[in-house]
């Protein structure tokens, strides 16, 4: 619900930012909560960078922040990088030695 | 939202309100100052009419005007100074701060419990306690109810600070008041003066500034009269005078000062001017400095991020006016026209500012001195009568007049003005930007333009409350400035039609947002106008937020942050974050995300206080929900800001947090911040040096992992001596192991103790952890060193330094021989501030100098104290310097930590903080009663706290020769060494071991061991004879008792050796070398074998009864020889003179299985021994005659013996329970077998395989408790046991290093059934056979009663006694009669019944047709009672007929025992076939 299960950020100088940015815009997810459709689309846009949402079924919430300059990206591919993700959560989920809630490490 | 004093219409209200001038004369102002007040501000607080008014609109209708207020200030002639104007609101800010004693408003939303108002903030942050003297400090006599004061004493100075301007007439004057006092000499004169006056600065082109609402400017003309000075018949007539001149309705007698201030100055009188008067001291205070200082802002820091701003920024002010001139500004409301008396009157604010200068509002000077509560009322009713007398009348003419003014050229101008514009534009586009242009620099309309009567009498309806003519009004002007692209009159009506639109009464049409929306973009965008734009949006917002739609004030207030104002920007954050909160479903993250921007650009406009609260409400959000970056960032900025408010404490807290949390920042980071605490730190701890020292949060101590070893530092090896190995820190924790040790431990003290183990008993631990049982006091002894084991974890990327590393005690001194109780308590925490000087004469502490831990490093630091006296110590914590390590990369030798400037040039390398970490461990959790398995409960963990007693004596043991690999069964001679290293004697000395067959010190017997080790190089570790080979072949016989090896005694528990000292007590210092003789273990393998070394002291008195060494041995075995061994009972009765029938052979398979072929070369077998109670070995009776048996790899080799029962067994009573050895020698020398080495084995093999035995099938010493039922078996049994056992001893040849050793050893085997073949190595398999039975039937014991077939069958031996050919001549004599004895004899012991039947059986006809030839004649059944051993000879005679071979062996002797009547007679072995010849002669 409110712990972040894994945070990642591609350009490490501003990570504090995008920390905020990905908080804040939870509160914003909350709103589409009801609907069906997973897929939030863009949440937030800021001056800088568009803040794209997506609800699992469990309440699940994947964020995922990108440059606003990058035009190539458009609700399809995003769309399917959540899919992805979704997928590799779900395989997450599946291993019998997580426990929900804990942070998710990568490797 | 925070929420406000007022509701929205209100607020709005007193937004905008008619502005009424003052002009005052000299002396009217002298009679207003006595009160220390002056005009304006005198009627101030009156200026909010009680009553409603009326008024009639243009249409005749009536207007109720409710609620009215006018604001009345002195006239100024100049436009308000941007930078003044900054500077007064960020005062005005950051004068109101959060207020005690608010009700807490807790918001809950979602999962947050969010506690917006500050008490709560203060509950939640724990390092907000030293806020609260500073917050009351503030504000005493306000008292706030809204959440954000600040926010709304920004918002009304900030209307009330907007300089008027051309394209609205809200803020012109619409009036003037000329005050004249009763005791001038000429006041009709003054009038008339200053109405001159007034004139003047409206219609010359002097005065720009002061802008007038209508041409012709309501004049009212007041007679301040002071009653106090001058009679009243004049100021009667002189407003006589006025009232004939100016109307009755154009002028006021107002009487005040009806007391002097001298009289009845302790009556209390409400000052209703406070209120008021302390933001304008404020802002005189602010205008002071500014004036009197020529460089703008250099005294203020706070606001010198905003004074440069200034030039830049509002170009359309500042074209209006000039800028410098500071006298003229329209706050400064004490000295409008009296330039002479304003320096005095600076000089009184200076010091009033100077005796308030902590920001407490004033209250040296009290207001109003002079007023009565009639007066109060007087000016009420004053400013009543100018209102509804002066000013309403004069605004419904001037509405009346617009109006008429507006009908009539309504249509002509509009379309006028359209055709026109038609006309001349040619391109569009060039005509907007000229207009816009036009719009942004100066003024488009002339003042009297018809497009600004309308929007003149648009204002005038709005102040008078007319919203709906207002609205119309606006709406038309809007239209017609946006026709004419005049953006900034257009988004002027746009904003004031959205308003009037919200207040009309009963809301006819909806709030228009996107007027709103317009005018804000316009005003900023179009007319870089950002006060206009923020006045908009403060007001839209705040509409908005009254119609609930809070994400839409909160995007209007978030859009209206900019970069110029961080002020401005941080206030509409807080705002726009408090919006965010209010929602219908509150959105907490925005909320936080908000005030943390908002706290941003606090803490940039100087605010820190406000900065403070806003990171702290922020961080109730961010607080423990895994946003580590986030939060680090919070506390990072909260211990900045609390550091420069002077809240070291909570700037330490909130650097700790960050430090201690498993933090995601880079290294680099962490080390600032780290410096960044350090500093802090450092600066925390001069200000107070006396105080504790404090606790530090690096790095982390893991407690539970703490150990405590009690022991002095022994000599490990020297030369060919092996130290014990004991118990070192080294080593890792075995739970199983430490169980083994204590069990051993128990052993030895049961034996001490007689079999009982003392309650009090507590099995010694040297090594505490978190596995061992730490509830009670560990025991050390004085004078032996304790050594604490801390483990360290640096949680940060970046290096740590600790130096001078010390613990931390307290010290209880103690004598345990006395009652009485040493005196106080002693520490060293005093000393542990100064460094490295600890008293000496207790406990020596050892001090680590250094101690560097790496990034994210895990450190055990070893930590060392000596105690020197007893008592009770206990180890608190630990005690150190945290110091940065000084990184490398420096090059031009600028320090890293010289970024923060520090008045400690001491500090070179980095930081450093003495300070310390108390050790703290929680013992395990309870979980035995259901309250403790319910609730978290933990037990007391005492590893810190140990006891110190007196001194003991302290055992080294050192071995010497202690071979590491040995043969299965092979004996070897080392050598051990007890030294007392301590200065007291010690005693009873023994050694406890789960394998005592594995070694022995020798015996009683042993006195003529050598005891030198040297000679015991390449000697054998028998002792042995030689002998002469003749005696070969028999046996030499020796008794030895069990006891005198250690064993059969009752008492000694299996593995409890005492160790033979000589005078049973080692003195200090001695030393002692015993020899030690160890035989490798029957299986092969990796052996570890523990020692467990027992000592005492002679004078029992100290509370440690003993103390013990534990040594572990590693040996690792290889297989050597296996031995089989049967026996079979001999049928011959050699010895049939003793009458007694004890004749056994012994088959002896010796098999070689050393797989190591390279090492060993060959086996021999030197002699075999026989050891048992009963049995002997006679004779070898080994068919070959080499009688050395040699085995190379995988050879077997058969040895054949006779044993016979011993003679005396029965001779000499005192001989039972002995053993008898005889040895069987097969070599040239004999091995005294009944001596040390070998027998010490030899009972220690017995005894622990007996004991092993009775361990897995313990029912059989069940067995003679049932005797009755069980005794046939037993009987039976018996007959069939012996008990033999046989030492096989062998010396093998090994070359080891191209030299060849001889390896001595020793196997046994323990024969006990006839027939059944024992082994040497053969318990494994039977312990798992036992293993199983076990398994299987856990409960129901074994039936014995039944004896078998098989067993019952040996009852009696029978034997034939013939010739073994008989000559006959059968020619002479047909029948042939052979005398044939019978011997049978009794095997048991008990009375056996025998039936002899020599009748042949006559069931098969084989048996018939062999043995048919011959009969035996006489008597052919016998019935025999046999006593026990009983050997009973029956003469019988056989007849035969022919000649030939017989077999005489038909007999069947049937047998049962006397007294069981129940069971039949079972048949006896047959003995083997009794062939006769008989021969014809």
């Amino acid at each position: 619900q409110k712990y972040p299960l894994y945070i990642r950020s591609i350009p490490t100088e501003n990570e504090l930012k995008f920390h905020y940015a990905v908080h804040t815009s939870l509160d914003v997810g909350k709103e589409f909560v009801d609907q069906r459709e997973r897929y939030l689309g863009l949440l937030y846009p800021t001056e800088d960078y568009k803040v794209y949402g997506y609800v699992t079924n469990s309440r699940v919430k994947f964020v995922i922040v990108v440059d606003s300059s990058n035009t190539e990206l458009q609700d399809n591919e995003i769309c399917s990088m959540f899919r992805k993700l979704h997928n590799s959560y779900t395989d997450v989920m599946c291993n019998p030695f997580y426990n929900p809630d804990d942070p998710i490490h990568s490797k | 939202m925070a929420q406000c004093l007022q509701s929205v219409q209100e607020f709005i209200q007193d937004a905008f309100v008619p502005m009424v001038a003052v002009l005052c004369s000299e002396d009217a102002e002298q009679v207003t100052r006595k009160n220390n007040l002056n005009f304006s501000e005198l009627v101030r607080p009156f200026c909010r009419l009680t009553s409603e008014g009326h008024m009639r609109d243009p249409n005749n209708q009536i207007q109720v005007i409710k609620n009215l207020k006018i604001h009345v200030s002195n006239i100024v002639t100049q436009p308000p100074h941007l930078a003044a104007i900054r500077k007064m609101l960020s005062e005005v800010v950051s004068v109101s701060q959060p207020a005690e004693g608010l009700v807490a408003n807790v918001i809950t939303a979602g999962d947050y419990d969010l506690n917006i108002s500050d008490r709560s903030v203060k509950a939640s942050v724990p390092w907000y306690n030293s806020w609260k003297e500073t917050l009351t400090q503030l504000n005493t006599s306000k008292s706030f109810t809204a959440t954000t004061p600040w926010f709304e004493a920004y918002r009304e100075t900030f209307f009330q600070s907007m300089p008027a301007s051309d394209h609205e007439f809200l803020n012109h004057y619409l009036a003037c008041m000329l005050v004249v006092s009763s005791n001038e000499p000429q006041p009709v004169e003054q009038f008339l003066k200053l109405s001159q006056e007034q004139h003047r600065i409206q219609h010359s082109s002097d005065y720009t500034y002061p802008k007038w609402f209508t041409p012709n400017t309501l004049k009212y003309y007041v007679l301040l009269h002071d009653i106090s000075e001058v009679e009243e018949q004049r100021a009667d007539s002189v407003y006589e005078d006025m009232k004939q001149r100016y109307g009755t309705q154009g002028c006021y007698l107002l009487k005040i000062n009806s007391r002097t201030s001298a009289i009845s100055s302790d009556e209390q009188i409400p000052d209703p001017w406070s209120q008021y008067l302390q933001k304008s001291n404020l802002q005189n205070q602010e205008l002071y400095e500014d004036g009197t200082s020529v460089v703008m802002g250099s005294t203020n820091t706070e606001n010198d991020v905003s004074a440069p701003e200034v030039d830049g920024i509002d170009p359309s002010v500042k074209a209006d006016g000039v800028p410098n001139n500071f006298k003229t500004h329209p706050l400064q409301l004490d000295h409008p026209s009296d330039p002479g008396g304003s320096l005095d009157a600076l000089d009184t604010l200076r010091n009033a500012v100077q005796i308030t200068d902590g920001k407490k509002p004033s209250t040296v000077t009290t207001h109003g001195a002079c007023l009565t509560l009639n007066d109060h009322d007087r000016i009420r009713q004053f400013i009543q009568e100018f209102t509804f007398r002066g000013l309403l009348p004069h605004i419904e003419k001037s509405i009346r007049q617009l109006n008429d003014q507006l009908v009539s050229r309504k249509g002509l101008s509009r379309s006028l003005f359209s055709a026109t514009k038609k006309w001349f534009s040619g391109g569009k586009v060039p005509e907007k930007s000229i207009a816009e242009l036009k719009n942004t620099s100066g003024l488009l309309y002339p003042p009297e333009a018809p497009e600004l009567q309308i929007r003149k009498l648009a204002d005038l309806c709005f102040l008078v409350q007319h919203y709906d003519l207002a609205y119309n009004c606006y709406h038309t002007a809007k239209k017609d400035f946006l026709n004419d692209q005049a953006m900034l009159y257009a988004a002027g009506a746009l904003e004031m039609a959205a308003v009037s639109a919200f207040l009309q009464p009963g809301a006819p049409r909806p709030y228009p947002a996107h007027y709103m929306d317009t005018a804000i973009q316009t005003y900023r965008d179009v007319c870089k106008n950002m006060v206009q734009a923020e006045r908009c949006a403060l007001l839209s917002s705040e509409i908005l937020k009254s119609q609930v739609k809070c994400s839409e004030a909160a995007t209007l207030l978030i859009r209206m942050t900019s970069e110029d104002s961080d002020l401005r920007s941080a206030l509409l954050l807080e705002q726009a974050a408090h919006c965010f909160i209010n929602m219908r479903s509150p959105m907490v993250r925005k909320f936080a995300f908000h005030m943390i921007l908002a706290g941003h650009r606090f803490s940039k406009a100087g605010q820190k206080r406000h900065a403070l609260r806003c990171y702290c409400q922020a961080m109730q959000v961010y607080k423990g929900k895994g946003w580590s970056l986030a939060e680090d960032h919070i506390n990072f900025t909260i211990g900045r800001q609390s550091f420069t408010l002077k809240q070291l404490d909570n700037a330490v807290s909130a650097f700790r947090h960050i430090l201690i949390n498993d933090s995601k920042q880079t290294a680099s980071q962490q080390g600032a911040f780290l410096r960044e605490y350090l500093y802090v730190y450092k600066n925390v701890s001069q200000l107070s040096p006396d105080d504790p020292l404090p606790q530090l949060p690096l790095p982390c101590i893991q407690s539970s992992a703490t150990r405590v070893f009690f022991g002095h530092d022994r000599r490990l090896a020297e030369g060919q001596k092996q130290a014990a190995t004991h118990v070192s820190l080294d080593q890792e924790f075995d739970c199983e192991l430490s169980q083994q040790w204590k069990e051993l431990e128990e052993q030895v003290v049961a034996v001490v103790n007689r079999g009982a183990i003392p309650v009090n008993f507590q099995p010694t631990q040297y090594c505490l952890n978190s596995q061992t049982d730490n509830l009670r006091f560990p025991l050390a002894v004085v004078q032996e060193p304790i050594i604490v084991e801390v483990v360290f974890k640096n949680p940060l990327k970046v290096p740590l330094l600790l130096t001078d590393l010390s613990l931390l005690w307290k010290f209880q001194s103690k004598d345990f021989g006395q009652l009485q109780n040493g005196d106080e308590p002693i520490s060293n925490e005093k000393e542990a501030h100064v460094k490295a000087t600890f008293k000496n004469e207790i406990v020596s502490t050892e001090v680590i100098l250094e101690f560097s831990m790496s990034s994210e490093e895990t450190k055990l630091a070893r930590l060392k104290l000596l105690p020197h006296q007893t008592g009770e110590l206990h180890i608190l914590g630990v005690v150190y310097n945290l110091e940065t390590v000084p990184s490398v990369n420096v090059v031009d030798g600028t320090d890293p930590s010289s970024g923060i400037q520090g008045e400690g040039n001491l500090v070179i390398n980095g930081m450093s903080v003495r300070g310390r970490q108390d050790l703290e461990i929680q013992g395990p959790r309870l979980n035995n009663t259901k309250e403790e398995k319910t609730s978290v409960k933990h037990g007391p963990d005492r590893r810190l706290d140990p006891i110190i007693t007196p001194p003991m004596p302290l055992l080294e043991v050192f071995f010497i020769n202690f071979p590491t690999g040995l043969l299965c069964g092979e004996i070897r001679k080392a050598f051990v060494e007890f030294v007392n290293v301590s200065k007291v004697p010690l005693a009873g000395l023994k050694v406890a071991s789960k394998h005592p067959e594995f070694f022995t010190f020798g015996s009683n017997t042993a006195a003529l061991t050598p005891q030198s080790p040297t000679a015991s190089e390449n000697c054998s570790a028998y002792k042995t004879i030689v002998t002469d080979s003749t005696s070969a072949c028999t046996a030499l016989t020796s008794l030895v008792s069990p006891v005198d090896f250690g064993m059969g005694s009752g008492n000694s528990s299996l593995g409890v050796i005492d160790i033979p000292l000589p005078d049973s007590v080692l003195l200090p210092g001695a030393s002692i070398q015993l020899p030690l003789w160890l035989r490798g273990p029957d299986k092969e393998g990796v052996h570890e074998i523990q020692f467990l070394f027992y000592y005492e002291s002679p004078n029992k008195v100290s509370q440690l009864s003993h103390r013990v060494l534990r040594h572990t041995a590693v040996i690792c075995t290889s297989r050597s020889l296996s031995v089989r061994a049967t026996v079979c009972r001999s049928n011959t009765f050699q010895d049939e003179e003793d009458g007694r029938n004890g004749n056994m052979l012994v088959f002896v398979d010796v098999e070689n299985i050393n797989t190591n072929e390279a090492g060993v070369r060959e086996f021999h077998i030197v002699q075999v021994s026989s050891s048992s109670k009963k049995w002997r070995f006679q004779k070898c009776i080994n068919p070959s005659e080499d009688k050395d048996a040699k085995l190379t790899s995988r050879e077997r080799g058969k040895l054949c013996f006779k044993a016979t029962t011993c003679k005396y067994q029965e001779a000499t009573s005192g001989a039972i329970g002995k053993y008898t050895f005889a040895d069987i020698i097969l070599g040239n020398e004999q091995i005294i077998s009944a001596t040390t080495p070998c027998a010490d084995f030899f009972f220690r093999s017995c005894h622990s395989s007996e004991s092993k035995k009775t361990l897995t099938n313990g029912y059989t010493s069940f067995v003679p408790a049932r005797w009755p039922t069980d005794d046939v078996g037993k009987v039976v049994r018996k007959c069939s046991e012996i008990d033999l056992n046989i030492i096989v001893l062998w010396k093998a040849y090994v070359v080891e290093d191209n030299k060849q050793l001889i390896l001595e050893g020793q196997l046994h085997v323990a024969l006990q059934t006839i027939g059944k073949e024992a082994y040497s190595l053969s318990q494994k398999q039977e312990a798992q056979e036992m293993v199983l039975l076990k398994l299987i039937r856990p409960e129901q014991p074994p039936l014995p009663a039944r004896p078998s077939v098989e067993q019952l069958s040996h009852l009696i031996k029978t034997s034939l006694h013939y010739p073994e050919s008989y000559d006959h001549p059968f020619l002479h004599k047909s029948l042939c009669v052979v005398p044939v004895t019978l011997m049978l004899s009794n095997c048991s012991q008990a009375v056996v019944d025998v039936i002899i039947d020599l009748r042949h059986k006559a069931i098969s006809p084989e048996t018939l047709e062999v043995h048919g030839s011959f009969t035996w004649l006489g008597q052919t059944q016998f019935k025999l009672q046999l006593k026990a051993q009983e050997i009973h000879k029956l003469q019988l005679k056989a007849c035969f007929i022919h000649a030939g071979v017989y077999n005489l062996g038909t007999p069947r002797v049937f047998a049962k025992l006397t007294d069981q009547g129940s069971m039949c007679e079972t048949s006896q072995q047959n003995s083997m076939p009794a062939l006769i010849i008989i021969n014809n002669i």
